[in-house]
């Protein structure tokens, strides 16, 4: 398919604005720049261009898609209409906060909200994406112990299983990484990190459940070998939907957390962004939350800046219209809606994996969370067709693939999180196929390892991407 | 109780069947009892129907104003209807990170030319696929600068709060120093500057157009700058691209600024996308992913996430960024609305606004007692010294449904006037403004 | 000239003062198809078994450390353009020359480091 660039005519107009009955200003030349080479192409060639680009995309609402840890749930369409009303759309961030009241109501009511349900005392929903939320938290913990005159603490553990943003996060937030290794049981090993906590240790950063899918049992020991040695205890919330009103951070012992509105809280992915990743805390940690947070006196509210705050992560007050589409959905879904999803969650997931059990290797003794991982090493050595090659595969029948080869710790992983929002026939087909394509690696193993073959691209030359980047449009 | 199961009480009845338990409470034990909640303190669950309600109730809370004469980082531009019926399709709003290049070329192209339209405008050679806004663009502008022995920045100029605040945030934990140079509008003292740049400084940063829409001779800094051995980073407002001087033409190692202007609602702050472009030889330090050209194994062009080994997940602990997303829908959002309006649309858009803020800056200079602190030449924002007046002027304009610029101070108001402001509703505007000054 | 191994992977071809370095097979093995090497700067000090520079491949970052301690007199920029040129011949192609003043006792021979990876 041709680029916008490729398609574009001299002469050729797409919509234009009013032009002003006033004179025209114009500059000196030396502040001009030259030409602006912008596509020119007709609004229907546009409309003709887009709507084949998003025929080459697939979204939740085009089929399964069970990307592990990332909660592709269905995005309720009630939450788009509200984000588009023009009383949250067309409101400027800086106009008076009389005037805003229903925003500010807004980002206040889901801030509660969100405390409530991971038991912390207080959350800013300013980071924009999960990634930003981990800084802001790691963040806040600096300023924590540093006012406390607590200097030395420095590190920040992450268990070997962790998303590699974690250690990334830390780096950025100016701690130094200690990796620790899991038991056997793929959990925290706790002799190690007895090992590892002492006078240096700012905090320990956890996913609970674990990226494989399990929920880290000892986690009221860690908490308190953590907390014993003076560290904090960070909760990455990537897989908060397993255990939304069934089991709070807060009450697992955590003092920060970062939430994944578009992953946990319905609210779309947009093919990458923009998401939004609130941060939780603590009392003692709630006066370095990001400037400003929003407060209530009588039935008003308004914004106030503590001078003890991190300061600002971003402009404004972060991805305010996916709050509203948040809001709108745990308003939809409330107390009783919420664990239920998380359990119907959790019993998709484990459907799934018994009906997968018995051919592909996976953790068989205990129940899996709202997500499980299978190994294909054995696939592979026998067939040689790998994880990737299963992966693609599914694309030919019309799903999305698993998040492949994480967590690192498994060899040939596939990770599936089905989420709540699938229903019993889509899970019994997905079982069938995956079990359709177990067979034919062995009987057809170069079907498979050349998959896709429905799509409108093979399988692209990544090496040569890298090797010699092209990275722009450029005039021939 | 609404939730968004599709599963009947037989299906969950089989399904545990299959999984050998009783109830699916049995699933979580795991869990420690004594730390399971029995019950969410938060409201019941409700119809569709009666959130829309509750929801409808609170936008109608806040004033939607008819004229808006307030920018100072977020404006208020004509959208056009294209724009937001294409980017509401839902291939694009519900798909995840184009992580599996077969399936999302759509996303992918759409990037790609994401990625070209932001070099074209800032005559730049690289972009990304956009970081979370303009402040953290910036930030993360500054600090992609860094070398061993260069760890300084300096902020050069009026740069927008929120902007400046964020770096601050994301320099001070890399232990980074900044230093800030005030200019006076737009006249920056050279002499000043060389002094201030040392063998450690890292880069220099300014906003073009600045904070109170001034226009600086951005080229002769960056010569200045770069004399130093520093780099030049330059925050841009994206409509001012489609007339004035590009970065790349300026001299800039890299561009940066918020693409809420185009096509984005002001939406109370966001979500908003910030850009980030920078010359070839930065191309393995710039953050956030990156969509390359290639082919697939047939040969045919295939668009992939690229340059991967600078990025978070692989760098772990040595990453020396930790975005791993970027906000693609509001970055299909801006490359639908460059596309729909093209380059004659563009720069009218740009022509208008410059037009009508200068227009409008004429007519209020006319009024007595009203005097603009901008000296030389300013985009599309501007600000007027009123002596004790900022308060009732915006209070008149607020009863005629109109939001005035920004308070500064007692004195001082910012104004943004874009296209979307007519000579009728300007010169009503006026006369308010005339009014509250007389009386 | 001597041919020295470092536990680290990499390789140190000496003749008088001057090594000349790379990677080892097995390196370029285990990396996959190397996309990038950032190259040290020619004067740059360096201590052996700390870090000399940084190689991409698709989907990995490896640092690269220093078989010699000394001063890097030398960079082979024909890999700024062609870094595939490790993956045809890791013995061939060599990153940079450092000028040394003695062989670190931890370096090994070819046969004791080929030891190591059976």
């Amino acid at each position: 398919m041709l680029l916008i660039f490729e398609k574009s005519q001299e002469g050729k107009k797409g919509v234009d604005v009013r032009k002003p009955e006033v004179k025209e200003y114009s500059y000196s030349s030396e502040l001009l720049r030259s030409d602006l080479d912008l596509p020119e192409v007709s609004e229907v060639d546009a409309v003709r261009h887009f709507t084949e680009l998003s025929k080459r995309a697939f979204g939740v609402d085009d089929g399964f898609y069970p990307l592990g840890s990332c909660t592709m749930k269905y995005n309720p369409k009630i939450n788009e209409e509200v984000a588009s009303l023009k009383g949250f759309t067309d409101i400027h961030p800086l106009q008076p906060e009389e005037d805003a009241q229903g925003a500010l109501e807004g980002i206040y009511m889901l801030s509660q909200l969100l405390s409530e349900i991971t038991g912390m005392d207080a959350v800013s929903l300013q980071p924009a994406a999960g990634a930003h939320g981990e800084y802001t938290g790691l963040r806040l913990i600096s300023s924590y112990h540093k006012s406390r005159g607590d200097i030395k603490r420095n590190k920040i553990i992450v268990p070997d299983s962790a998303h590699g943003t974690n250690p990334a996060s830390a780096t950025m937030a100016g701690f130094e990484v200690i990796n620790v290794k899991s038991n056997e049981e793929k959990g925290v090993d706790l002799d190690e990190l007895r090992a590892v906590v002492g006078e240096d240790t700012a905090a320990l950063m956890l996913t609970n459940p674990t990226t494989l899918g399990l929920f880290e049992k000892n986690i009221v020991e860690i908490a308190e070998i953590v907390h014993n040695a003076g560290g904090l205890l960070y909760y990455d919330g990537a897989n908060l939907n397993a255990v939304m009103g069934i089991v709070r951070p807060g009450d697992m012992g955590f003092d920060v957390v970062h939430l994944n509105l578009h992953k946990t809280f319905s609210t779309p992915h947009g093919g990458g962004g923009p998401g939004s990743g609130p941060v939780g805390c603590k009392m003692e940690l709630a006066p370095y939350l990001p400037n400003p947070s929003v407060v209530k006196y009588g039935d008003e509210y308004f914004f106030v800046n503590d001078p003890d705050s991190i300061g600002k992560v971003g402009s404004f007050y972060g991805n305010f219209l996916v709050y509203v589409r948040a809001l709108t959905y745990i308003l939809t879904l409330g107390k009783e809606g919420i664990p239920y999803s998380a359990k119907i969650a959790v019993l998709n997931a484990n459907y799934l994996k018994k009906k997968l059990q018995d051919i592909y290797t996976t953790e068989k003794k205990r129940h899996c969370m709202h997500e499980f991982v299978l190994s294909l090493e054995k696939l592979k050595e026998e067939t040689g067709v790998s994880a990737m090659d299963v992966a693609k595969s599914m694309i030919d029948y019309k799903m999305h693939p698993p998040t492949m080869y994480f967590p690192m710790i498994v060899h040939e992983a596939l990770m599936f999180e089905p989420t709540e929002t699938e229903n019993k026939e889509t899970l019994d087909s997905v079982a069938d196929l995956l079990r359709k394509l177990h067979e034919m690696a062995y009987s057809d193993p170069a079907v498979l390892k050349s998959a896709p073959h429905s799509t409108v691209i093979s399988r692209p030359d990544e090496v040569t991407a890298a090797r010699k980047p092209i990275v722009r449009y450029k005039k021939p | 109780m609404g939730n968004y199961v599709p599963l009947t009480e037989n299906d969950i009845k089989e399904m545990l069947e299959t999984i050998g338990v009783s109830s699916l409470d049995a699933l979580f034990s795991d869990i420690p009892k004594k730390i399971r909640l029995k019950e969410l303190n938060i409201p019941s669950g409700k119809s569709q129907q009666e959130v829309s309600d509750v929801m409808k109730a609170l936008a109608s809370k806040n004033t939607v104003y008819d004229v808006i004469l307030r920018g100072a980082g977020s404006y208020s531009h004509y959208i056009p209807a294209f724009v937001k019926n294409i980017t509401s399709r839902s291939e694009f709003v519900t798909a995840y990170t184009p992580y599996q290049a077969e399936i999302s070329q759509g996303i992918l192209q759409a990037i790609f030319e994401y990625q070209s339209l932001v070099c074209i405008m800032t005559g730049m050679d690289v972009s990304n696929a956009s970081v979370y806004n303009g402040a953290s663009a910036a930030a993360e502008g500054v600090l992609m600068c860094r070398e061993r022995d260069r760890n300084k920045a300096i902020i050069l100029g009026n740069v927008r709060p929120d902007t400046l605040k964020t770096i601050k945030t994301y320099a001070s934990a890399q232990c980074m120093e900044i230093l800030e140079m005030e200019a006076n509008d737009a006249f920056v003292e050279m002499d000043k500057l060389k002094e201030l740049m040392g063998e450690d400084t890292a880069c220099v940063y300014l906003e073009q157009p600045g904070y109170y829409g001034e226009l600086y001779s951005a080229d002769k800094i960056a010569e200045a700058v770069h004399s130093a051995g520093a780099k030049f980073v330059m925050g841009c407002n994206p409509t001012s691209l489609a007339l004035l001087k590009s970065p790349g033409e300026c001299g800039a190692d890299v561009a940066v600024g918020d693409g809420q202007p185009l096509g984005l609602p002001m939406a109370f702050g966001g979500p908003y996308l910030g850009f980030m472009a920078c010359t070839e030889k930065m191309m393995r330090k710039i953050p956030g992913r990156i969509v390359g050209e290639t082919v697939d194994h047939d040969g045919r062009r295939a668009f992939v996430l690229t340059l991967q080994a600078r990025e978070q997940h692989i760098r772990r602990e040595r990453a020396s960024s930790n975005i791993c997303s970027n906000q693609a829908l509001c970055a299909l959002t801006a490359t639908a609305y460059l596309t729909c309006l093209g380059k004659e649309g563009f720069r009218n858009v740009a022509k208008a606004c410059v037009s009508l803020s200068h227009y409008f800056a004429a007519q209020l200079q006319k009024i007595e007692g009203v005097e603009l602190q901008n000296k030389g030449e300013f985009f599309h924002e501007f600000v007027t010294i009123i002596p004790d007046k900022s308060e009732e002027i915006l209070k008149a304009l607020a009863k005629n449904k109109i939001l005035g610029g920004l308070k500064l101070d007692s004195d001082r108001i910012l104004w943004c006037v874009t296209e979307t402001s007519t000579k009728e509703s300007l010169d009503n505007v006026i006369d308010i403004v005339r009014g509250a000054i007389c009386c | 000239m001597s041919l020295y191994y470092a536990q680290t992977h990499e390789w140190a071809e000496t003749e008088g003062n001057l090594a000349t370095v790379g990677i080892s097979d097995h390196a370029q093995h285990e990396l996959g198809d190397i996309v990038f090497i950032e190259l040290p700067e020619k004067g740059k000090k360096v201590v052996a078994g700390k870090f000399l520079c940084e190689v991409e491949s698709v989907k990995a970052v490896s640092e690269i450390y220093s078989p010699v301690t000394g001063t890097v007199v030398e960079v082979n920029e024909e890999l700024e353009s062609s870094p595939e040129k490790i993956n045809e011949d890791a013995r061939a192609n060599w990153i940079c020359k450092i000028e040394f003043e003695r062989v670190p006792e931890s370096l090994m021979s070819e046969k004791e480091y080929l030891a190591t990876l059976a």
